[in-house]
């Protein structure tokens, strides 16, 4: 028994952590729940670059993300899925014109001479951008992960983000219009210089060459700089030196210096390469989910996950009676742990994700069905009370791990092949079957044995209906 | 209650055939119908679904409901008159309305449009999908690839736990409950205009996963009992142990079902049919575990002179403790 005691204790100790894991780490919910739009965006491969290599999806997720953060959403996220698409979520947003909009299309790189006599004007239009700009950051980062923005907050966001736009239309004001392209630019590439000085060296075509030689003549010396823009966002404005000034930069390339780490440095190679890439994105997949209606899924999911549960419950109280009413206790502890182990491993939780929760409820209550049904049989061939109760668990454990693997089986199938909502199924499903192993094999067993070496809990009617007397 | 599972199995694999005679004529006429055997929904076919709730806080048009007749003249003007229309919600407030694959451009334009003649719609409210045809193609490829593979490592699973014939009939079962709950969803299709998603393959994942659970069970005890008893008929082994299995296989799926009640009556629009469809599929699943897995192996066993157990018992885990006492 005392082995039992000490499971016992195991058990309390899970169930509490658990709790606390549940109140303490919030639960991550799917766009379908919270509301919010998910994209998937395809990178469509063009005559001049017919395959779409690692090194290029690199460039264009830099591309979208740049235009992502110009939504001004929080917590947005980019990733690549496959080969060649790029899976964008964007929580709290109701309308995806906008974004549909600014994140299909090709992205567009421009080389642009500064105008005459604009020089203060950039400097303060900048640091006013730049003041916009560390007020969002610092806005977003005061926001808590997780939950729906207020109303109140977005406006706030929203107004800062025009702010922005509007910012940085006054700076690409203050330059000529472009005439030489990212089209023309064949390569960028970060590399140390001296010391822990970082530089990027860029390269053209030789019809880019030549403008660039012509603009950077005459930009040299001026005070003036060359902006390179991305979707009309100003990336880098470096100046010319004066030595360049009878001749321009010849040779059909450039070096940017500046205060460049190597991170820096890097992040402009890839915005300049993604900037570089004529490959068209499109968005192939829109799925939008009104913050209301998600609200309204969640409330209707709980209700029948309750309900279900309850259900449950009184069945097997009523038919397994005892027993029964153990194994109800472990289920209660299985709804906690799975529930803990959610938060725990930051699962998203997503509508079938829900489903898949509520039919492993059902999963779990098997084993112990099996458990129940073996040991009254063993009962009723007149076997001991405690032998019985071993037999039950010891003859039903093979039958128990067959299901539960074929199951698994499936799940991971789902899992490895199924996107998005399926795979958040399948996770659910996954995790309550392994969970409801051990619920069903260690809880059950520690309550029904302690249960069992209690007298009054002795009675043959608290087992099994019928059952005249049952031997210690 | 004891069944007699051997003595009638002309009476469980008439129903069983029937069943599936069933399904296949009404994926048949489906076929005719549409072209396949399921009536594809948005996420294999392609296109653009707008589902739209009228904001009846700020106006007062909620008294009525939706006129599909101005909808429908929206929706002429934008030249896609052959989308589909459907009122939703307990007060008959939710547009949905399913369309081909439209560009951002064209969308913007429709919710507008509607927006001015039937709306305002509440943004909170307004669901949006679309999905591109290569999207559409994926989903179903990776959908059956997943179901393949599953059917494939079942197999592989339980060759090694129990012998090849168990597997074959374990997985003959499994097709028994597919192609019933495809049936159903087909002749749902024809009659209501029921889709299947994504999520319905899901189901059908889910499905094999919990009725080859349902055989297994009933399997073990075959093999449980072979050994108990290594002088009796296969007949007889498979009766007893269905019988014995039976009030676990019931309980169990009543436990597994009674969620699911309560997904489809409570449950939103998205979930409501893939719990239909588990709730077909366990049924099915109960009945091809009890009836049909274990009396074709019996058959089978009989048929291929392995009527008696021949083979020295191997050493097994489930061999109970209390053998002696």
């Amino acid at each position: 028994m005392a082995k039992y005691r000490a499971w016992l204790g195991v058990i309390l100790a899970l169930t509490i952590a658990a709790v606390v894991i549940i109140t303490q780490i919030p639960t991550r919910l799917g766009l379908d729940l919270r509301g919010g739009s998910q994209l998937t965006l395809q990178v469509q491969p063009t005559k001049a670059i017919p395959t779409i290599t690692e090194r290029e999806m690199e460039a264009v997720q830099n591309v979208v993300e740049g235009r992502v953060n110009g939504l001004g959403v929080s917590e947005a996220v980019v990733q690549q899925v496959g080969s060649n698409q790029l899976l964008v979520q964007l929580p709290g947003v109701s309308d995806p014109q906008q974004a549909e909009r600014v994140l299909g299309g090709t992205a567009q790189l421009e080389f642009r001479a500064q105008r005459v006599g604009t020089e203060q004007q950039l400097q303060i239009e900048n640091q006013v951008l730049q003041g916009h700009l560390g007020e969002l950051v610092a806005l977003q980062a005061s926001l808590p992960p997780e939950t729906p923005v207020t109303a109140e907050t977005q406006a706030r966001i929203d107004k800062l983000q025009a702010d922005i736009t509007a910012s940085e239309a006054a700076v690409a004001a203050l330059f000529e219009p472009s005439t030489l392209g990212g089209d023309q630019l064949t390569d960028a590439i970060a590399r140390p210089s001296s010391g822990t000085q970082w530089v990027v060296g860029i390269k053209f075509n030789n019809e880019g060459g030549n403008k660039f030689t012509e603009i950077s003549k005459a930009i040299a010396g001026t005070g003036r700089s060359i902006g390179i823009f991305l979707d009309n966002r100003l990336l880098s404005a470096p100046t010319v030196n004066v030595e360049y000034a009878e001749t321009g930069i010849t040779g059909g390339g450039a070096e940017i210096s500046g205060n460049f780490t190597a991170q820096s440095a890097r992040d402009l190679e890839i915005q300049l390469r993604g900037g570089a890439l004529p490959l068209p994105v499109e968005v192939v997949e829109n799925r939008t989910v009104g913050p209301s209606l998600g609200r309204d899924s969640i409330q209707r999911s709980l209700y029948a996950g309750i309900a279900g549960l309850i259900l449950v419950l009184i069945f097997m109280a009523v038919y397994y009676r005892l027993p029964g009413v153990l194994a109800d206790i472990s289920l209660v502890i299985y709804a906690l742990l799975t529930w803990a182990a959610f938060n725990l491993l930051g699962v998203t939780l997503t509508l079938p994700g829900i489903a898949g929760f509520i039919l492993s409820i059902g999963m779990a209550v098997d084993a112990n069905v099996l458990i129940f049904e073996r040991t009254r049989e063993e009962l009723q061939a007149d076997k001991t009370l405690y032998r019985s109760v071993e037999s039950g668990f010891f003859r039903a454990f093979s039958s128990i791990l067959d299901g539960n693997v074929t199951t698994l089986i499936s799940c991971l199938a789902l899992f490895y092949f199924g996107a998005g909502l399926v795979k958040g199924f399948a996770l659910t499903l996954g995790l309550g079957i392994i969970i409801s192993m051990f619920t069903a094999l260690t809880c059950t067993r520690t309550f029904m044995f302690l249960a069992i070496s209690l007298p009054q809990f002795r009675k043959p009617s608290l087992f099994c209906p019928g059952l005249k007397t049952v031997r210690p | 209650m004891k069944l007699n599972i051997i003595q009638q199995r002309g009476l469980w694999w008439a129903i069983s055939g029937a069943a599936i005679l069933a399904s296949l004529v009404a994926m048949a006429i489906s076929w005719q119908q549409f072209g396949v055997p399921l009536k594809p929904g948005l996420d294999f076919a392609g296109g653009t679904r707008l589902q739209l709730t009228r904001a009846c806080v700020v106006s007062n048009s909620c008294t009525d409901k939706v006129d599909l007749a101005e909808v429908r003249q929206v929706l002429g003007q934008q030249g896609l008159d052959s989308s589909s229309l459907q009122i939703l919600g307990d007060d008959q407030q939710v547009l949905s309305i399913r369309t081909r694959d439209l560009s951002v451009d064209e969308r913007t334009a429709l919710q507008t449009a509607l927006d001015e003649t039937v709306g305002p719609f509440d943004a909170n409210s307004t669901q949006i999908d679309t999905v591109g045809p290569v999207i559409g193609q994926q989903l179903l490829v990776s959908g059956l690839l997943a179901l393949l593979v599953s059917f494939a490592g079942i197999v592989i699973y339980l060759s090694l736990r129990f012998k090849l014939d168990y597997a074959m009939f374990a997985i003959l079962a499994l097709a028994h409950d597919v192609i019933i709950t495809a049936g159903v969803f087909a002749v749902l299709g024809l009659v209501l205009g029921v889709e299947v998603d994504s999520l319905f393959i899901v189901s059908l994942l889910t499905i094999v996963g919990f009725s080859v659970n349902d055989t297994v069970v009933i399997y073990d005890r075959v093999r449980e009992n072979l050994k108990l008893n290594p002088g009796s008929h296969i007949n007889d082994i498979v009766d007893s142990a269905v019988n014995q299995t039976l009030a676990r296989s019931i309980n169990t799926s009543l436990t597994t079902v009674l969620p699911l009640v309560a997904i489809v009556v409570f449950g939103g629009q998205t979930l409501k049919y893939f719990a239909l469809a588990l709730i077909v599929g366990f049924l099915a699943g109960a009945y091809s575990s009890i009836f049909i897995a274990s009396s074709m192996l019996a058959l089978w066993r009989e048929r291929s002179g392995q009527a008696y157990d021949t083979s020295v018992p191997a050493t097994d885990p489930s061999s109970p403790p209390e053998t002696f006492s």
